[in-house]
């Protein structure tokens, strides 16, 4: 499995191959050479049980064909140098045929088990080293966090075990491969390997170089499985097949680092899949609302002025449908002017243009702007003697405390009281809306500022988008804006900005 | 009591013209439309109009161009009337040569009174050098503004912006024009010196300060001075 360089490599062939031969030949030489004063004795039997226990531990330790020549010199070792007549192949007795025949079949019989065993065992130990390979794998893998992740180890990986070089070839998310697909480290394929990738991908088999397929090319290409997707197709640049044991390592890796890449791609799917339906279920959310809200406003135009057309009224029906049709066109006005302060918030084009601004001038404006809907309220503006210029955008506060206020005066009683006030605390603009309304129930209290969101139960007449303006246009100056419960009734906002002190140099003051 | 005064209205929406066409001659106006840039532009010259009012989004000339070139020789009113609510919109129109600016949707109310405004400062300009509102009367010539018959202690830099302000009544004047004119062409960016001398002066001249009728906000944009 080691890549190495071709002289080492003949060199380890050599030496496995040649060594073993040598050192079998050499130990029975070396038992011969030792026991040849018993070759005249009675005791020659003696040998011959040297020689097998020296057969015996031979078997453990060299393959099959050394342990057969092994066996083959001590048998014609034992029968020319000790049985008699010595010195030659000639056996007198029949009970040293006998026993060279035996001998000879132990030899022969102990070499082939013990190479079996030990073939079985190498086989065990190759098995164990895969599964720990694997394991590690798996490991690695599951460690991953991302797609490129998973790519990256698995390159790594298979350098590591296999010595390819190796890339992946990854669908869209729609099955398609060539273009679209990715290609890791964006490797150029050509036309034609992309053809074959897109083929083995399609097909689910192997194509390229040492299949049947193209193999002139020079990569092989493997499908990568899947449960549910397939992610693609891993592209391998080989010196020769993998063959036997090894493939169906190679497989399984294979199909380890697939269902990793398969587990990061549903996941990615899912990911999207959500995000659809968020943005399916804000679409449905803002069509219903808009259809309802948009409707209501232009029935009662459409209402009121067809019978001012229609019929002739007293003067003063005539000034109430009057009086409905300019209300209903204001509400109407609010609806749009939300809706597109909520596009250019969503869209990321809103521009904060910070300047210099009077917060008398810009609660004057908000207030003058909803002098008819605060008329029943008594409303209490704190701003203090000394407070700086601070540095906002005018238009976007304006309609920060627009929404607000207005809000308040959607659910508070008459006659009740809406404070309003500024200041300036640690190089931050404070400025306090608060209502002696109905307030928020605790449990909804975190999802006011919430897109589309409207507390259950409350009056109709808004698209649940003026708080979320209200947030987005604080949070575009860097501010926080924050909502609690009054501990007796009614909810009030506080909304922080960083600003600083406006630099006055006396210069420019006249002297008074 | 409006006769003699003809009114321009450039814009391509019928129901607009329609709408201004009721409105304006309800007032005594005499209104004449123009659906594109180019009729306006040949109406402007063949008719000496009072006052023009231009809609931006035109379908042949943008208005901001229609605006440039009407103020080669036009030196009557302009009051701009567009959907267009950015303030990059609104100070390059006032820039430009507008008097006024009013996004749509509009009361017809407030357009009216604009109108009203940007005719008598067309018309008093020339006049006399005592400028009377109300309460408040403001002498060019001698430097003194009056309160109440109350002579009003102003620092110099207060009575600039004062007559600059009342000199160009009903006209809304950018933040960086009033800054230029007052302090000159460096501190265009120094806002908060014109705010502090407009607090100063609210004080001085407003009935109400934190409510003022005549030194009037325009968010983001600058300042009007209402007659």
């Amino acid at each position: 499995m080691q890549n190495s360089s071709n002289q080492s490599y003949l060199f380890k062939i050599w030496r496995s191959a040649v060594i073993p031969y040598l050192l079998v030949v050499f130990i029975v030489f070396f038992i011969t050479l030792i026991c040849l004063p018993l070759a005249n004795t009675e005791r020659y039997y003696l040998v011959s049980y040297l020689l097998l226990f020296a057969l015996f531990i031979m078997a453990t330790l060299f393959r099959l064909g050394p342990v057969l020549l092994a066996a083959t010199l001590s048998s014609l070792a034992w029968n020319f140098f000790f049985i008699p007549p010595h010195n030659t192949f000639h056996i007198e007795k029949t009970d040293d045929i006998l026993m060279f025949v035996l001998f000879f079949s132990i030899a022969m019989l102990n070499g082939v088990l013990t190479t079996r065993i030990r073939r079985q065992e190498q086989l065990a130990r190759d098995r164990e080293l895969r599964t720990k390979v694997l394991f590690q794998l798996t490991q690695q893998l599951s460690k991953a966090g991302s797609i490129d992740e998973v790519l990256k180890i698995a390159v790594e990986e298979i350098n590591a075990q296999f010595g390819f070089t190796v890339f992946f070839i990854l669908q869209d998310g729609n099955n398609i491969l060539f273009q679209t697909g990715r290609l890791q480290k964006e490797k150029k394929l050509n036309t034609d390997e992309y053809n074959i990738a897109e083929w083995c991908f399609k097909n689910r088999t192997e194509a390229g170089a040492f299949t049947t397929n193209r193999s002139d090319l020079e990569y092989t290409f493997y499908p990568m499985p899947g449960t549910k997707v397939n992610p693609g197709v891993l592209a391998t640049k080989q010196e020769k097949p993998v063959a036997g044991e090894n493939r169906t390592f190679w497989l399984t890796f294979i199909t380890q680092i697939s269902n990793a890449i398969e587990r990061e791609f549903l996941a990615e799917m899912a990911t999207k899949a959500r995000f659809l339906d968020e943005s399916d279920r804000l679409y449905k959310t803002l069509f219903n609302s808009i259809s309802h809200e948009f409707r209501i406003p232009v029935a009662t135009i459409m209402g009121a002025s067809d019978s001012l057309l229609s019929s002739p009224h007293p003067a003063n029906i005539q000034s109430e449908l009057h009086n409905e049709i300019f209300t209903a066109s204001v509400r109407l006005n609010r609806l749009i002017e939300n809706l597109l302060n909520m596009s250019r918030l969503e869209s990321g084009q809103l521009s904060v243009s910070l300047d210099w601004c009077d917060i008398n001038d810009l609660f004057n404006k908000v207030l003058e702007d909803l002098s008819g809907e605060l008329e029943p309220f008594k409303v209490k503006v704190t701003i203090p003697e000394n407070m700086p210029l601070v540095k906002i955008d005018f238009g976007l506060m304006e309609q920060v405390l627009y929404n607000l206020l207005f809000n308040a005066t959607q659910y508070s009683a008459p006659l009740t009281k809406i404070e309003l006030s500024s200041a300036h605390q640690n190089d931050e603009l404070v400025i306090e809306i608060a209502d002696r309304g109905t307030g928020f129930p605790d449990s909804t209290i975190e999802k006011v500022f919430t897109k589309f969101y409207r507390v259950d139960g409350t009056k109709t007449g808004g698209l649940g988008l003026g708080l979320s303006i209200v947030k987005g246009f604080v949070e575009a100056h860097s501010g926080i804006i924050t909502v609690e419960n009054r501990k007796t009734a009614g909810a009030r906002f506080i909304i922080r900005i960083p600003t600083e002190k406006p630099d006055i140099k006396n210069l420019f003051l006249d002297n008074e | 009591m409006n006769e003699n005064e003809t009114i321009l209205v450039i814009d391509d929406e019928l129901q607009i013209r329609r709408l201004l066409e009721i409105t304006l001659s309800a007032s005594g106006y005499k209104i004449v439309q123009s659906a594109t840039g180019k009729e306006g532009l040949v109406d402007a010259a063949t008719l000496h109009p009072s006052v023009i009012i231009l809609d931006l989004g035109l379908p042949d000339i943008d208005g901001h161009e229609i605006l440039k070139k009407l103020r080669e020789w036009y030196t009557k009113p302009v009051i701009v009337l567009s959907v267009r609510d950015s303030e990059k919109d609104i100070v390059s129109a006032l820039d430009n040569g507008a008097n006024d600016y009013l996004t749509k949707p509009f009361r017809s109310g407030e357009l009216l009174a604009r109108i009203r405004a940007a005719l008598r400062s067309a018309t008093e300009k020339s006049e006399s050098s005592i400028l009377v509102f109300d309460s408040l009367s403001i002498d060019l010539q001698n430097h003194t503004a009056r309160k109440n018959d109350e002579i009003l202690k102003l620092t110099s830099t207060e009575f600039m912006l004062l007559s600059l302000l009342a000199k160009n009544q009903g006209r809304v004047l950018t933040h960086q024009y009033i800054l230029k004119e007052i302090w000159g062409y460096g501190y265009t960016e120094q806002t908060q010196y014109l705010r502090v001398f407009v607090a100063q002066l609210r004080k001085k001249i407003e009935d109400n300060p934190s409510k003022p009728k005549l030194l009037i906000t325009v968010s983001g944009i600058g300042y009007r001075f209402e007659s």
